[in-house]
């Protein structure tokens, strides 16, 4: 396997219920993903699929275990830091593509620009935008696009910052079985141009289907069977 | 796109909200500008009116505040007249016809006679003679300049001087005749005086006077007091009578039959004296004394403004700053209430790589940008409002009041101000999107 830009080694999440339960979400020996990998992620409901995407992309930091991106320990690093990794290293795509509504798709993009180290490069920008067939929309806003288009802006902004891995939660979720593939299709090849490692969390098993790595969370995350997420 | 960019950007995406938010803060703005700008105004029309040139006032007894209020500030009613005899204990022997000093000649330096009661078309008409305006001075002490034509001479009966607002609200020249009315606009019309001068402006009461030499004044019906018996004129003044149109002067009014309305005095020191003193021992003479009273200006306005006018500048104030602070609290408001959509964006934002710090300054920044928006709206809208009531404040103040008019010390504090005020009022949304839950907005 190639050098891996996504490691995890022994990582545990839990949380506490209201009533005072604790209750374990992730308990995982060993995830890898390798640079330029394409893998897809599948887990039923309450398998821990979101908590995992939250705990790599550093939005939660595990109990214990490293979570290592690019290099970086992240579970070790501050809050503003695993910020910086997140904005720097990953791209983020999600299931409700969470564009900024009062934003244009360009200025979309830019804002992920940003918060990254680089400085906000509105021709790259615009060639991202081009790239996944927005050529022409660089000025509408969410409202004005198709839930279709919202997730190519969805996928270019997630490239934006030339990240190492983009982390894709549901990407298919929302949107009608007509434009998944095509949702799947650009993905790939987006990230497959861009040299990124692609992680996609999915329930759906025709999606997972189509990637070269299939794994299954229940398979490696312990805490899986009878939790939820 | 920076955070600035992001910011302006929120902003025009609660373009209503946000329009709101400024339209009410400037709202606020405008009216402590407006407040302030006016307040700085009537203060100055007061304080303009010391140091003309004269310290003391004279005239019946009375009230010493409207003796002030209607000799130098020509407001008010006039109390009465004083006799001429009085007026003429406070000359030296070369301007007496009996050639001895007056009894308060000693204390005084300049002696200048008023009188009132005669108006020309809504300005006070004032009697009086060249020592006015040869002898007065302008409040900082400067002699009195004239922006076109010059002084009457005491030997131009019919000889008038105006008031820069006079002259150009009425559209008078030098050279221009014009008809006082007696007592009121609508009283019976005097014969008809010439101008000689307009003044240059002043911004002080004198801007909104009438000035006609006594002597013609005296001549009109109705202004000589009715008295048994002759009495001969001045000489010193009937040797120089000379008309303005080179025709013969009238004969001069009879002393006898003559009053005058106040003094305007400036006192002299006498020897061994410091000169507050003796106007404090000339003013308790004429005090004790029946045929009038002195009055300080200075002292007048100082408790005019104590009492009236300090108090209500505070009292405007202090709702002046409450209109801003209702401003600023409509600014948390407005940022309060747009929290549940904010959040899910911060959440947004904060999952791209934002920093906590990163959405804090955006909501702060957003809270500035109003607050300037708004601040500087406020400001001109405050002005424009001046300068719309500005003829209005220059009628009845003499001052004059512009779209310019600044009171410059409070109003460079104003929008810095407002922008503290602005960060304070943002601050607990700020908090809430710095601690926003990027977790839980994401899985919702």
């Amino acid at each position: 396997m190639a050098t891996p830009v996504l490691e995890l080694i022994g990582v545990r999440k839990s949380f506490t219920m209201p009533g005072g339960e604790q209750v374990n979400i992730l308990d995982i020996d060993s995830f890898q993903l390798a640079a330029g990998e394409h893998c897809a992620l599948e887990g039923r409901s309450g398998s821990g699929k979101s908590t995992l995407l939250n705990v790599i992309s550093g939005i939660m930091r595990p109990d214990v275990g490293r979570v290592i991106i690019d290099g970086s320990d992240i579970a070790r690093l501050d809050e503003a830091r695993r910020d910086r990794v997140r904005a720097d290293k990953l791209g983020l795509v999600f299931q409700q593509f969470n564009l900024l509504p009062g934003f244009t798709a360009l200025e979309n993009v830019l804002v992920a620009m940003s918060f990254g180290s680089g400085r906000p490069d509105r021709a790259r920008a615009t060639r991202l935008l081009d790239a996944v067939g927005l050529g022409h929309r660089l000025d509408h806003r969410p409202s004005e696009l198709s839930v279709g288009q919202q997730q190519r802006v969805a996928v270019a902004r997630a490239l934006a910052n030339r990240p190492r891995a983009v982390l894709a939660d549901e990407p298919t979720a929302s949107i009608d079985p007509a434009h998944q593939q095509q949702v799947i299709d650009l993905l790939r090849t987006s990230c497959t141009e861009q040299g990124v490692a692609l992680l996609v969390v999915t329930h759906a098993a025709d999606v997972a289907g189509q990637f070269p790595r299939r794994l299954r969370l229940e398979d490696f995350n312990r805490a899986a069977s009878g939790n939820r997420s | 796109m920076t955070l600035l960019g992001i910011a302006w950007r929120n902003i025009r995406q609660r373009l209503l909200t946000s329009l709101l938010t400024a339209l009410s803060l400037a709202l606020g703005v405008a009216l402590v500008v407006a407040t302030l700008v006016t307040g700085g105004i009537v203060k100055q029309a007061f304080e303009s009116g010391s140091g003309l040139g004269y310290n003391m006032i004279v005239g019946a007894k009375g009230s010493p505040l409207q003796l002030v209020l209607n000799s130098v500030y020509l407001i008010s009613k006039p109390i009465e007249n004083i006799s001429w005899d009085f007026y003429q204990q406070f000359l030296p022997a070369a301007e007496r016809p009996d050639g001895v000093d007056g009894t308060f000649a000693a204390s005084t330096k300049t002696a200048v006679p008023i009188c009132m009661g005669d108006y020309y078309r809504g300005f006070r008409v004032i009697g009086t003679n060249a020592a006015y305006f040869d002898r007065l001075t302008v409040g900082n002490g400067q002699p009195f300049a004239f922006a076109a034509g010059r002084n009457f001479r005491d030997a131009e009966f019919f000889g008038g001087v105006l008031g820069a607002t006079v002259a150009a609200k009425l559209g008078l020249r030098v050279g221009d005749p014009f008809a006082p009315t007696h007592g009121a606009d609508d009283g019976k019309v005097h014969d008809p005086f010439t101008v000689t001068g307009i003044l240059a402006r002043t911004d002080t009461p004198v801007d909104r006077g009438v000035f006609v030499n006594m002597e013609g004044f005296y001549l009109q019906d109705g202004h000589a007091k009715p008295v048994e018996g002759d009495d001969e004129p001045s000489a010193a003044v009937i040797s120089a009578a000379a008309p303005v149109d080179g025709s013969t002067n009238p004969a001069p009014l009879p002393f006898a039959q003559r009053e005058v309305t106040a003094l305007l005095l400036d006192t002299a020191s006498l020897p061994g004296l410091p000169p507050e003193l003796t106007a404090m021992g000339l003013r308790t003479a004429i005090n004790e004394g029946r045929d009038g009273q002195a009055a300080l200006p200075i002292a007048e306005i100082r408790q005019l403004l104590d009492l009236f006018v300090r108090p209500l500048e505070l009292l405007l104030l202090l709702v002046t700053a409450l209109v801003v602070i209702v401003s600023a609290i409509g600014i948390l408001v407005s940022m309060v209430g747009s929290s549940l959509e904010r959040s899910r964006d911060v959440a947004i934002m904060r999952a791209l790589g934002a920093r906590r710090s990163h959405v804090l300054s955006v909501v702060l920044i957003e809270a500035v940008l109003l607050a300037v928006g708004g601040g500087l709206a406020g400001w001109m809208l405050g002005h424009l409002l001046v300068g719309a009531i500005g003829p209005l404040i220059t009628t009845n103040a003499g001052v004059s009041a512009s779209i310019f008019s600044a009171a410059p010390g409070a109003e460079l504090l104003l929008v810095p101000f407002l922008v503290v005020l602005a960060i304070l009022a943002a601050l607990l949304p700020a908090m809430a999107a710095y601690r926003t839950d990027v977790a839980k907005w994401l899985s919702s």
